[in-house]
């Protein structure tokens, strides 16, 4: 079997080679038949990748230790769904998985295409088959999943902090989201080779972007409440090098989905927008680096490996090559329109976009820097938490007001007038929102207050828009308040969908000033019997409880919590100690976590250090508002569906603009 | 612009905390992180006097070590032989590090302990 996986392989880069050459060149000399069959070659390269992936998913389930790296990531005794999350346990795996969903995306990508924007897709079909040739280049020369061995009698097993169903949905999640991104950056390169600089790039991928967009956000929430709830320290996320490798993307990504609607309305922006769509997808090429490289200290300290210096290369080529065809093509991309004053929907936008931008830079610099550093002055350095907290407020804070304010203002000019009736109401919200918060205590943490108030103004905007939406479409059909609301929506999703998203953002905000600014923190060492109060709970610690399952022994501290006189049950916290290989039992902290959903405040319990006498050294959180954090990811989910789904009015609307029946678009 | 916001954040960034390794650790002063090895005996008690233990280098070979003192949070994966980052300054020749600065790097491959056949 290994044979077959291994020569599925060669046959996607085969593929992948030949669509590069045959479509480069089908595209050059107009050659309709060659690029056909450039393209089939793509789709060709998506069946043989999947031939490889079921080939190692059946040796997962087949236990087939002979494959090295089926034997260093599985094991006899891991439950059964394991077994396929182990699949992207390791390196090899993981790049097989990016092959797959860049395969997958790229075949579908050009088959929904065929008939439509052929004088784009033709170079889009090169530019995913490049990309391609990189990473089947990888899994066929120089990390094989396939390598084989001497069968061992039992495989190494997946480390124990890895069995949990956070390891079935996070990577993958972020993955469709990394690689989601190859597609708008194929059409981009793809319009700019062919000249078509108009913003049918843009409308053809606007759901590819949303999708690989919504995977990435997603996917690390995903992260965020894995780190919250199974690594224990009392946080959600610690600004670490992998961590930011995902954000980056994801920033970029966003001021790109803005930036577009800006070259859609008003043909402006056009050079800011493949420049934008270019740095998202090397970022996200940088962020696989960074994971995979081993170049940063991060506590996703996966092994090191020599593919390293040939994501590089695939990094520089891709800056390179993006670089020198925006610079050729420069030409092209000037503005139809120019920007009519400052105070307008479009310079929102673009004071959206430089915020998203600049904070964007402001991690990569100091993602990047320890490394430049190093090599360039031979002094390491770690850049901490309090660089990107301070940035996450200097650029994240305008930003929040920003995505209230703009939906509130005229495209092209907006007047005083205008201005002061719509910020009316929910800037008086936002002040008596602020005003109430700072009489209840909430200026402990004038950052937070800020965050809270800025919130409230753009729920109020978000709740306006929506009322005045509804009331137009009464005053204009006489249907009921929930038709008109419902119908609303379903005629102009993007707009409506994406409010949802904006709802979602303003939970997050308020999720993370709540649980940042204003948590609390206790510790101390407990004897049996003992208590703590934190905030208005009072723990008592009962006793310690201990008990063997499979693979490990669980010692849990029985505390009972009592919230203002109300008693609320007991909670447990305590460590579990996997029995593995070796002297000593890798041991994991197992944290107690009290929720309270009226208020969505947690108690975070985690048990430091369990002592032989009995004691157990307690280090106790109140987080207020935590639980927001998981509901935005619900909403934002709603958001982008809403965002996402199919619009049959728009696809006609598209088509008569684009004179689309099967002939060619007019190139220009 | 672009080049002036970069220009900006690299002065405010202020280049991060210095990192070294411990046999590097000889005078500096203010603030540093040292990446390194732990080395036995480890005693006392993080939750209360201190940790103490001693860091060498992660690579080469050189005989140098630096003692440390540590309270706060211990990581799961920290012991002897474990490849650890604390922050901290140096004072009278002991690195004492800031509470709760210990970050450990996770052990590079697992294996699980083999069931009795």
């Amino acid at each position: 079997m290994p044979e077959l996986g291994r020569a599925a392989l060669v046959i996607t880069l085969g593929l992948s080679v030949y669509a590069l050459v045959a479509g480069a060149a089908a595209a050059t000399l107009g050659r309709r038949r060659l690029a056909h069959s450039a393209r089939n070659a793509l789709i060709g390269a998506f069946a043989s990748t999947v031939v490889a992936s079921v080939v190692l998913a059946v040796a997962f389930a087949r236990d087939d230790f002979s494959l090295t790296y089926v034997a260093d990531h599985s094991s006899r005794s891991l439950g059964g769904i394991y077994k396929l999350s182990a699949f992207w346990g390791g390196q090899e795996g993981s790049l097989l998985l990016w092959l797959l969903i860049l395969t997958g995306y790229s075949a579908l990508a050009v088959w929904l295409n065929r008939r439509r924007a052929r004088d784009l897709v033709v170079w889009v079909v090169p530019v995913l088959a490049g990309i391609c040739v990189g990473f089947s280049w990888l899994l066929v020369a120089v990390a094989s999943p396939f390598a084989v061995q001497a069968a061992p009698l039992d495989g190494a097993g997946l480390n124990p902090s890895l069995q949990n169903p956070y390891m079935m949905s996070h990577p993958p999640f972020l993955y469709l989201g990394y690689v989601g991104l190859a597609v708008p950056f194929a059409f981009a390169m793809g319009a700019l080779l062919s000249g078509r600089t108009d913003e049918r790039w843009i409308v053809t991928t606007r759901r590819w972007t949303l999708l690989a967009w919504t995977a990435l956000g997603i996917g690390q929430l995903l992260g965020a409440h894995w780190a919250y709830v199974e690594v224990g320290w009392g946080g959600y996320y610690a600004w670490d090098p992998v961590e930011n490798a995902a954000l980056m993307p994801f920033l970029a990504a966003t001021a790109f989905l803005h930036s577009v609607m800006i070259q859609e309305k008003r043909g402006m922006l056009k050079v800011w927008n493949v420049v934008l769509v270019s740095l998202a997808f090397c970022l996200s090429l940088f962020g696989t680096f960074l994971t995979r490289s081993g170049v940063v200290n991060s506590i996703h300290s996966f092994t090191r490996s020599d593919i390293g210096p040939w994501f590089l290369a695939f990094i520089i080529v891709a800056v390179a090559f993006s670089t020198a065809l925006i610079l050729w093509r420069l030409p092209l991309l000037r503005s139809t329109t120019r920007l009519e004053s400052l105070v307008s929907r479009e310079a929102v936008f673009l004071y959206n976009n430089l915020l998203l931008v600049a904070l964007c830079l402001t991690i990569l610099w100091g993602v990047a820097w320890p490394i430049l550093s190093e090599a360039v002055r031979g002094q390491s350095v770690v850049v901490g938490r309090p660089y990107y907290d301070f940035f996450l407020r200097i650029f994240g804070l305008p930003l929040l007001l920003l995505m209230g304010a703009g939906p509130l203002i005229a495209w092209r000019r907006a007047s005083l007038r205008g201005l002061l009736r719509t910020f009316a109401w929910p800037g008086g919200i936002a002040v008596a929102t602020g005003i109430v918060l700072l009489a209840r205590g909430a200026g402990s943490s004038i950052p937070g207050l800020i965050a809270y108030t800025f919130s409230a103004f753009v729920l109020a905007a978000i709740a306006l828009e929506f009322a005045r939406g509804t009331r137009a479409r009464r005053a204009l059909s006489s249907e009921s308040w929930p038709v008109a609301f419902a119908s609303l929506i379903g005629r102009n999703r993007r707009r409506y969908g994406g409010y949802v998203v904006h709802a979602a953002v303003v939970l997050l905000a308020i999720g993370i000033a709540g649980s940042s600014a204003y948590d609390s923190v206790t510790e101390g060492r407990l004897a049996p019997g003992q208590s703590l109060a934190v905030a208005d709970y009072r723990l008592t610690y009962e006793k310690l409880a201990e008990r063997d399952t499979d693979h490990a022994t669980e010692v849990r501290a029985q505390v009972a919590v009592v919230r203002a006189g109300k008693d609320l049950g007991t909670v447990e916290a305590g460590k579990n100690s996997y029995r593995i290989a070796g002297p000593e039992p890798q041991v994991s902290s197992e944290v107690g976590i009290r929720t309270n959903y009226a208020t969505g405040e947690d108690l975070f319990v985690i048990a430091e250090q369990v002592n032989d006498d009995g004691s157990v050294y307690f280090r106790v959180f109140v987080k207020p508002l935590v639980n927001l954090i998981w509901l935005a990811g619900l909403v934002f989910l709603l958001g982008s569906v809403i965002a996402l789904w199919p619009d049959a009015r728009e696809e006609r609307r598209l088509a008569v603009r684009y004179g689309e029946a099967g002939s060619p678009a007019p190139s220009r | 612009m672009l080049a002036v916001f970069l220009l900006y954040t690299s002065i405010a960034g202020g280049g991060g905390t210095p990192s070294v390794k411990p046999s590097e650790l000889t005078s500096q002063t203010g603030t540093i992180s040292v990446a390194g090895l732990v080395v036995g005996p480890v005693t006392g008690d993080a939750y209360a006097d201190g940790m103490r233990f001693k860091l060498r280098d992660i690579e080469g070979d050189s005989p140098k070590t630096v003692a440390v003192l540590y309270k706060g949070s211990v990581p799961d994966l920290f012991k002897i032989g474990r490849h650890i980052v604390v922050e901290g300054e140096l004072k009278n020749g002991t690195f004492v590090a800031s509470p709760g600065s210990m970050v450990t790097k996770c052990p590079s491959k697992y294996t699980a302990v083999k069931p009795p056949e």
